[in-house]
């Protein structure tokens, strides 16, 4: 329940549409799930305080392409509802 | 497992003795992927590399000399991009435990890592990773020109003062840079001045994601510590006003600008279909001309070799039958394998493979599979052979077993002269317009067999690794075609020699179960009375093989399981030989069904073959052997299994070991069978004899 209600709150990378920018606050802080893939979407870039920019998204919205840092790199969407932003 | 690692140790020859006591340095390349590690690697060691795997695994990592220009001779040792030096999935951990203990060459003396300086704040993490692991280190920085087009460049003097480490800007395709580089590894090589320098390398700790962010604000600031405007050298307080974010952490505006076509909803789609039209239509029938000189070739060779040789002797048909042949089965693949090959490098250089993944992995995402499987599976229509080997794009080690387990199933070129014979049979001679569509039935089919085999192999299968997609999508950039050759050429030369022996093995077999023991059958008069010479050497060649070993288990061993789908041993030796490639099964249905007319005139054999098929009767000679039922039933069995030894050795080269392709065989011969029986009895009952 809590973690509903965090999610409805928060607003992530999935949430933006093409060609919006935002800044990441934070990376992976409501994951349940210990398999996660967090630590490799920070080691990727993906760190609070980043902007980001939704480049482009597939046909099927997902996965979507994110730049940062420099770089395009492509998030299905599941990665991408990890990182969030305000 | 040993002897396949044995077989690759001896499996080239310029480099044959890469071992640690000939005492050359290694050198071991480091990168994120897409950094120009590879580019360095070709530009430093010329042709002469080879590629191999880490021992029991799939994978590979590339081997080469210095080449002779730079004055001295050492290893340099390329290995798959990683991001940093924590593994993130089993194959890179595999890469980074090659760098530390390497089976072969145990630690590189020194390390020379590769940055993208158009995204310096991301590229230095794994850079300041490795030198705190201890590492003799040499930054090399990349893509200096497109930063070049922000009007920013990198301080080497500021960067090198920084990380305590020497940094050189280099071009690897025109050279720039490159001798400084290598004469400042050369010096670094010989300086002793550590003492067990090599015992102080360590593996780091795993960082907590507080660290993670700890160091991107050390290289962040650092980035902000060694860009300079090119031009007019505006000091940084200047560029920071000048929003600093926005100038070096936009990625290159070209390939922005091109992203808005080729990853368009509509337009996108339609330049991926148009793509993927290209690479099919190319390997499925550009390659056939070649396939067919190639074929032409080895039988020339094979006649001209039996007309030298004794007639009729065992060993004149061992070399002919057995080993010519089963070296042209190995060849015959090669022509899909290059053309393939090039157009997946050419995608690859050029940015498009990465986006052409993204824009399909949806769909395949519900399958457990991945984007880049979609590549491998569309290939397999043709050959499941160079499709496996495409497989390897796939950098996920359990999406790429997945493709892999399930290319099999794709309806292959070589199923439809097997198709083409069987559907001529059930369908009505004055309607050809039904066997179209049954054809085209059978090829939808296929693809949602995979689909759903797939599917529920993913969902049985527990996860040892997430499913992840995180792919970067390179800068578009203009392919170099000599690099995409020379790949080309080592795939090919690696299958040839890897899998080709398996191949080879397995046609002998094969061969020696269909010619002994009955060598020499002896035909009374009265059947070959009246025939000509070409005849009689058929019915001969028909007989021993009705007299073979494989006959003899496809009575005792095949006939009471076959019987259920309403066939007999014919058909089971047919099956025994179809396993040296599908396409053979009609020629070995003309030889067990006693066919006298030369395959080479197409309507006549076919006219004879059915004329026998409908001949045929069932063992006990009340009713017909084949019937629209158990030809139907053939055709399903056909869909399935694993008639292919050739693809059964590049699943064992691919995967590394014997349990895909066992489970292959296994399962697809089970689901052959359970489903050409449920579709004979299924007919039956429904009144269709």
């Amino acid at each position: 329940m809590i973690t509903d209600n965090f999610i409805e709150n928060t607003k992530s990378v999935a949430d933006l549409k093409i060609g919006d920018t935002a800044k990441i606050i934070s990376v992976g802080d409501d994951c349940i799930d210990i398999h996660c893939h967090c630590l490799r979407l920070m080691e990727l870039g993906f760190t609070p305080g980043q902007e980001v920019t939704v480049v482009a998204k597939s046909p099927f919205k997902d996965p979507v392409a994110v730049s940062v840092r420099g770089t395009i790199i492509a998030l299905r969407k599941n990665e991408a509802e990890c990182i969030k932003i305000n | 497992m040993v002897l396949n690692a044995e077989k690759k140790d001896t499996g080239t020859n310029t480099l044959n003795n890469i071992s640690k006591e000939n005492n050359l340095p290694v050198i071991a390349l480091i990168g994120m992927p897409n950094s120009g590690k590879t580019t360095l690697f070709n530009s430093l060691t010329g042709s002469n590399f080879k590629t191999s795997n880490y021992p029991g695994a799939t994978v590979e990592y590339s081997v080469g000399k210095l080449i002779s220009r730079y004055g001295f001779d050492a290893y340099i040792m390329d290995s798959p991009g990683i991001i940093s030096l924590n593994p993130g999935s089993p194959d890179e951990d595999v890469t980074i435990d090659g760098l530390f203990h390497h089976p072969k060459f145990g630690l590189p003396d020194v390390v020379i890592v590769t940055c993208d300086v158009t995204q310096l704040s991301r590229q230095l993490y794994l850079v300041k990773q490795v030198i705190e692991t201890g590492f003799k280190t040499i930054i090399a920085l990349t893509m200096n020109d497109l930063l070049a087009k922000k009007d920013l460049e990198v301080s080497t003097e500021k960067l090198s003062d920084l990380l305590k480490t020497p940094v050189f800007k280099i071009n690897s395709k025109s050279r720039e840079g490159l001798s400084e580089a290598i004469s400042r590894t050369e010096s670094m090589l010989q300086d002793d001045s550590i003492a067990d320098y090599k015992s102080r390398i360590h593996k780091l700790p795993l960082p907590s994601e507080d660290e993670v962010a700890k160091m991107y604000e050390y290289t962040e600031s650092a980035e902000k510590h060694v860009l300079e405007h090119k031009t007019n050298k505006l000091d940084l307080d200047e560029i920071n006003r000048k929003s600093f974010h926005s100038l070096s952490r936009t990625p290159d505006k070209s390939s922005l600008k091109l992203d808005k076509i080729f990853l368009h909803p509509i337009w996108g789609i339609f330049i991926f279909f148009i793509s993927m039209g290209i690479i099919f239509t190319s390997i499925f029938w550009i390659a056939q001309p070649l396939m067919d000189l190639i074929d032409a070739g080895f039988s020339n060779l094979s006649s001209l070799v039996s007309d030298s040789l004794p007639p009729d002797t065992w060993y004149s048909s061992l070399i002919t039958n057995g080993m010519i042949n089963g070296f042209g089965s190995v060849m015959i693949f090669v022509p899909q394998i290059v053309i393939l090959f090039i157009l997946l490098g050419l995608l690859e250089d050029t940015g498009y493979l990465a986006r052409a993944a993204m824009l399909i992995d949806k769909p395949l995402s519900k399958f457990g599979l991945n984007g880049r499987s979609f590549i491998p599976m569309l290939s397999g229509y043709a050959c499941a052979i160079p499709a496996m080997m495409a497989a390897r794009t796939i950098s996920n080690r359990r999406e790429r077993f997945l493709t892999i387990m399930i290319i099999p199933l794709m309806s292959c070129s070589a199923r439809l002269p097997v198709y083409a014979m069987l559907l001529a049979f059930v369908v009505p001679p004055d309607k050809p317009w039904v066997a179209g569509l049954g054809l085209g039935a059978l090829y939808l089919f296929s693809i949602i067999a995979g689909a759903v085999t797939a599917g529920i192999i993913s969902k049985f299968k527990k996860t040892e690794e997430k499913s992840t997609f995180m792919l970067e999508l390179p800068p578009y950039r203009a392919p170099v075609f000599r690099h995409v050759f020379k790949n080309t050429y080592y795939k090919a030369l690696v299958y040839v020699k890897q899998a080709g022996p398996i191949i080879i093995v397995f046609s002998l077999v094969l061969w020696a179960l269909t010619y002994f023991p009955n060598v020499d059958p002896v035909l009374p008069e009265s059947r070959t009375s009246g025939l000509d010479e070409d005849q009689v050497s058929m019915l001969i060649e028909s007989e021993r093989l009705n007299t073979s070993f494989a006959a003899t288990v496809g009575k005792y061993v095949f006939e009471p399981v076959l019987a259920p789908l309403g066939w007999d041993w014919r058909i089971g030796v047919s099956l025994i030989s179809a396993f040296a490639a599908r396409e053979i099964f009609v020629s070995a249905m003309a030889i067990t069904f006693n066919i006298t007319e030369s395959e080479d005139d197409e309507d006549n054999f076919r006219h004879s073959i059915l004329t026998s098929m409908r001949e045929a009767r069932s063992p006990d000679g009340t009713k017909p052997l084949f019937t629209t039922a158990s030809t139907i039933a053939l055709i399903i069995y056909f869909m399935f299994a694993m008639q292919c030894l050739s693809t059964v050795a590049v699943a064992r080269k691919e995967t590394g070991s014997w349990k895909i392709p066992l489970l292959q065989i296994g399962l697809y011969t089970v689901m052959a069978y359970v489903l050409a029986f449920v579709t004979y009895r299924g007919l039956n009952l429904l009144g269709i004899q």
